[in-house]
């Protein structure tokens, strides 16, 4: 006591010395007299940057104090008085997309999740029924909007071209600048790429922010391109990494063989050069070239350290040492096209192995947050706040690398670290937004709970075909210490507030296994439906070998099956109407109850058709009927991608193997809250006029969800 | 004042150096292009500071807090309809300045006493015009008490004149004389009082020299500014003897500035390019 009372003694003198040092400079730089000038250039680099910060500050929050009782009473005439008929002061809503109540259940009864047992013996615990298809990007499209996928128009991840049958992405468009000058062999770009976001409706907070409620939106996902509304939101789910794809990552390696990765990642190879070794990052397309396509590259050097198992990587001027087994911190990237022109980027490197072989992993090149080359957030400051608090972040929307992990270029541990690293930086955003919104709604949304179930089901299930042979005490529990984090998390939370705000925990959908893989345009195929060019009996990716002169119906994406309709798809057949009607029954008889011979399981448990599911403007952009597949099945990972195959059924053998495009009724997602709701079957569609009703605004008529009957124990 | 042992020895010894370090660098290149020099010092020095910053430095560091301190600023802005939030956000900027500051001083120390001796030496050369040849200019003598200045009396070299009689002030223990250089040189007058003498340098020039305006007894921090010569000896009924040299001013870009300020502005500029140049955090 005695030492640490000295220390602490003398560390107050240092602290004193340092003061007084530093108020003379400051003195001195600001009341300078002709020999105090003396103090010179040297002085005032330090001091300058911070006075003027100062300074700046100052004037703002001058402007800021001076400002609001003009501004309040702006906000009062020109909107309802906020908070007039609010039931709550703030509403907190944490997503845990993928958050299965199955699960959560069981570790509850378990004990191994106190504080989501404290909810629900205190307020509300509820299977919260989910969207048609059970699919994030609706799904949490349906969350925000109050809507059906009818009146938001996002269906699937991917969204079909009618002319060419390939796909695009659903819930954004990223198209270069419209015009463009030729000079020389340079094609110069005249303006900024334009985003257009493909997602209607409106956010409920854009509601209550007209109505001066404050709001902080993190990370929900389809919020890219990012909307402006009175609050501060960062986009999640769909933003895309600097190749404008959603997620690019690259595996640089000195193996002469291995094969392509079937998606996600690239393989880049790793050239000696003496002791050095040398590789490059690709990049986005030159946009000085045109439609020539060049990539643009950022090459590193890698100095390995065999002795002691690690390596110096140099990247422009940014250098560091990795041991095998390690991530690097974010590293700026640029990428330089000429003319000035540049893409900036964040990436993390992995050494994944360094003898004899040397393999690096580098992430998809994020945009960076603190200089972003588009917008990831509203305002475009919020991304460079966040940045600039807390350092360098993932902004792609699938920041965690499943790619990867399939593709065996990451293993289950380097896959957890980059998940629970990207978390980590979710929980730091979500507890500022938490400190900096006293009033109104807080709501971030975590993706881990999705990508570690996706990934580590197969540990889960006594016999997954991803992890057959694995004996069960070698089996890693990923999924319960997700789980348990998860509520760690709620805890910290329930700590920060109040009994006059309303806390919510929702997930999108549950989860189940993903053990077997139905290939439905395999089935489309052998049943007549589908039919191949001559002398084909599979087709390539995106329906290459198809003849769709002969096609009736396809498939593409997870859970959408279209019918190949004359006068919508360029080369239909099917007339509209009654035909269209009767062929869209028929399907659905046939597929209803279909029956993997291999497990005798049913493969498919429902088939929705669409006209009776939505309702609302974009009907006609959705898939004609919604396959719901059985418990432990999913459409093929080549389904997906429009390729037929001789096999319906067939074991998935990937890591990805436990998922949730399934029947929707069989895998609602969770609503735990603070508060007692009445309401026995509550909906996903149903959170935003629940939470704008409880800040006392009236409900936009064109709204499919109900508001619940809240017990608020607020007495006004 | 300034005995041998006193802790302020060694900070006389290196002054004594850099000044005659600083006179056979600066004396012997003869620049009489005052404006040039001053911009071009700018420049070397404001890259030298900033190399210098560098690596006395904990660049990381410096890094982090300045990016603590643009978040609570952007705070202020994003949040700034919650009064709560913009108080608070100032609080923590004021936070991260002190901390910021803190991180800064040490190799402030390095960029700044070296810098501050090496501007006092350039301020002999920059800082006051030598007196031209033929033109007036004053010696100013004070004394210990009002009786040594009747006994005060002037020798001058062969080149230089007295242009009237000494004026004694008493009430200040001041005698003034009032004298002309018939052509240009480095001369030392000789003063007397009390059977004691002393010399004082006069430096008579159109171009840039090195002179030294006043010299003291005593005084270690006035003499280490304004003095470029010897103390005074302590039984000196002499207190200080001045010459009045024409400050110097310099023109550039249409204004008249003192070297000091100029240099001032462009090493600064000059260190905000270079640190962007060469990446490095201030």
């Amino acid at each position: 006591m005695k030492g640490s009372s000295t220390i602490s003694a003398r560390n107050l003198r240092r602290r004193g010395l340092f003061s007084v040092c530093l108020v003379v400079i400051g003195v001195v730089l600001l009341f300078p007299l002709r020999s105090d000038a003396y103090a010179g250039p040297g002085a005032g680099f330090a001091v300058l940057s911070s006075f003027w910060t100062l300074f700046v500050a100052f004037l703002y929050s001058a402007y800021a104090f001076l400002t609001w009782p003009f501004r309040h009473l702006f906000r009062l005439l020109r909107h309802r008085k906020a908070y007039g008929k609010a039931q709550i002061k703030r509403a907190v809503i944490l997503g845990f997309d993928g958050m299965d109540p199955e699960l959560a259940s069981r570790f509850i009864a378990e004990g191994k999740l106190p504080n989501l047992a404290k909810l629900r013996d205190q307020g509300t615990f509820r299977k919260l029924r989910t969207t048609f298809p059970p699919i994030s990007p609706v799904a949490w499209s349906t969350f925000m909007t109050g809507v059906n996928p009818g009146k938001h128009n996002i269906y699937d991840f991917l969204a079909r071209d009618l002319n060419s049958y390939l796909p695009f992405l659903s819930s954004a468009e990223i198209r270069g600048p419209k015009r463009s000058v030729k000079i020389g062999k340079y094609t110069i770009p005249l303006g900024k790429p334009t985003i257009k976001g493909m997602r209607r409706g409106t956010p409920f907070w854009h509601w209550l922010g007209k109505a001066g409620i404050f709001c902080s939106v993190i990370r929900v996902p389809v919020t890219f391109p990012p909307e402006k509304f009175p609050g501060v939101l960062l986009s999640g789910m769909c933003v895309p990494d600097l190749k404008g794809s959603q997620g690019t990552f690259c595996f640089c390696t000195t193996r002469s063989s291995g094969h392509k990765f079937r998606e996600g990642g690239v393989r880049i190879p790793i050239e000696r050069n003496g002791s050095a070794l040398h590789s490059y990052i690709p990049g986005p397309e030159d946009p000085l070239t045109g439609s020539s396509g060049r990539e643009l590259r950022v090459a590193f050097q890698i100095r390995p350290d065999g002795t002691k198992n690690r390596a110096r990587i140099t990247v422009g001027s940014e250098s560091f040492t990795l041991k095998v087994g390690e991530y690097s911190e974010w590293v700026p990237v640029k990428f330089k096209a000429g003319l000035g022109f540049t893409a900036r980027g964040i990436c993390r490197f992995y050494l994944k192995e360094l003898s004899p072989e040397v393999g690096v992993y580098v992430t998809p090149v994020n945009i960076d947050p603190g200089r972003p080359d588009l917008p990831v957030s509203h305002p475009v400051t919020y991304s460079i706040y966040l940045s600039k608090l807390f350092g360098p972040y993932a902004t792609l929307g699938l920041a965690e690398d499943t790619w990867a992990l399939n593709e065996e270029v990451l293993d289950d541990q380097a896959f957890l670290a980059q998940c629970y690293s990207n978390h980590d930086d979710r929980e730091r955003m979500l507890f500022d937004a938490l400190e900096k919104t006293r009033q109104g709604l807080c709501a971030c949304v975590f993706d881990t709970t999705d990508r570690v179930q996706h990934m580590f089901w197969r540990y889960l299930e006594e016999d997954h075909p991803a992890a057959r042979g694995i004996p069960r005490e070698q089996r890693p529990k990923v999924i319960e210490d997700l789980y348990r984090r998860m509520d760690a998390l709620i805890g910290r939370v329930m700590k920060q507030i109040d009994g006059k705000t309303l806390l919510l925990v929702v997930s999108d959908h549950g989860f189940k296994s993903f053990a077997r893989c139905v290939n439905l345009n395999a089935w489309l195929h052998q049943n007549g439906y589908l039919a191949l060019k001559p002398e084909r009996t599979e087709s390539g990716d995106w329906f290459e070998d198809v003849d769709w002169s002969r096609t009736s119906a396809y498939t593409m994406g997870l859970n959408g099956l279209y019918l190949n309709l004359r006068g919508r798809e360029r080369q239909g057949i099917v007339e509209p109407g009654d035909k269209a009607e009767v062929l869209k029954k028929e399907l659905r008889e046939k597929l209803d109850g279909l029956v993997d011979p291999a497990s005798s399981r049913v493969g498919i448990t429902g088939v929705f058709d669409c006209d009776a599911t939505y309702a609302g403007p974009y009907v006609d952009n959705a898939p004609d009927l919604i396959v719901g597949y059985g418990d432990g099945f999913r459409a093929s990972w080549d389904s997906v991608m429009g390729k037929v195959t001789t096999k319906i059924f067939e074991d998935n053998l990937k890591a990805w193997s436990g998922d949730h495009c399934i029947d929707p009724r069989l895998v609602p997602g969770v609503l735990f809250s603070n508060f007692k709701i009445a309401d026995e079957k509550p909906a996903i569609v149903d959170v935003a006029p629940t939470v704008l009703k409880l800040f006392g605004l009236g409900l936009p008529i064109h709204l499919d969800g109900k508001p619940w009957t809240v017990a608020t124990d607020i007495t006004r | 004042m300034v005995g041998e042992k006193s802790p302020l020895h060694s900070l006389t010894a290196i002054y004594e150096m850099t000044s005659r370090l600083s006179t056979i660098l600066l004396g012997v290149a003869g620049v009489d292009l005052p404006a040039a020099l001053v911009v071009l010092l700018s420049l070397i020095i404001g890259l030298l500071m900033v190399v210098v910053f560098r690596y006395t430095s904990d660049q990381k560091a410096i890094r982090l807090a300045k990016d603590q301190l643009k978040a609570h600023l952007l705070a202020v802005r994003l949040f700034q309809d919650q009064l709560p939030v913009v108080l608070s956000s100032y609080g923590r900027i004021l936070r991260c300045t002190g901390h910021y500051l803190r991180l800064a001083f040490k190799p402030l120390l390095f960029v700044v006493l070296p810098l501050t001796f090496l501007i006092v030496q350039l301020d002999r050369y920059l800082g006051w015009a030598p007196v031209p040849s033929g033109q007036a200019f004053l010696v100013k003598v004070r004394t210990t008490g009002p009786e040594a200045l009747n006994e005060a009396s002037l020798l001058l070299p062969s080149e230089m004149k007295m242009t009237a009689p000494a004026v004694h002030v008493p009430a200040r223990n001041e005698v003034v004389w009032r004298l002309v250089a018939e052509k240009n040189g480095d001369y030392n007058v000789i003063i007397g009082v009390a059977g004691q003498t002393l010399s004082k340098a006069v430096v008579a020039s159109s171009g840039l020299s090195r002179v030294s305006p006043i010299r003291l007894q005593g005084h270690f921090w006035e003499r280490i500014f304004v003095s470029g010569e010897p103390a005074l000896p302590e039984s000196s009924p002499i207190q200080s003897v001045e010459v009045g040299y024409p400050s110097r001013n310099i023109r550039f870009m249409g204004f008249e500035w003192n070297w000091i300020w100029l240099f001032f502005v462009l090493s600064l500029v000059a260190g905000f390019v270079f640190k962007s140049v060469l990446k490095i955090e201030i």
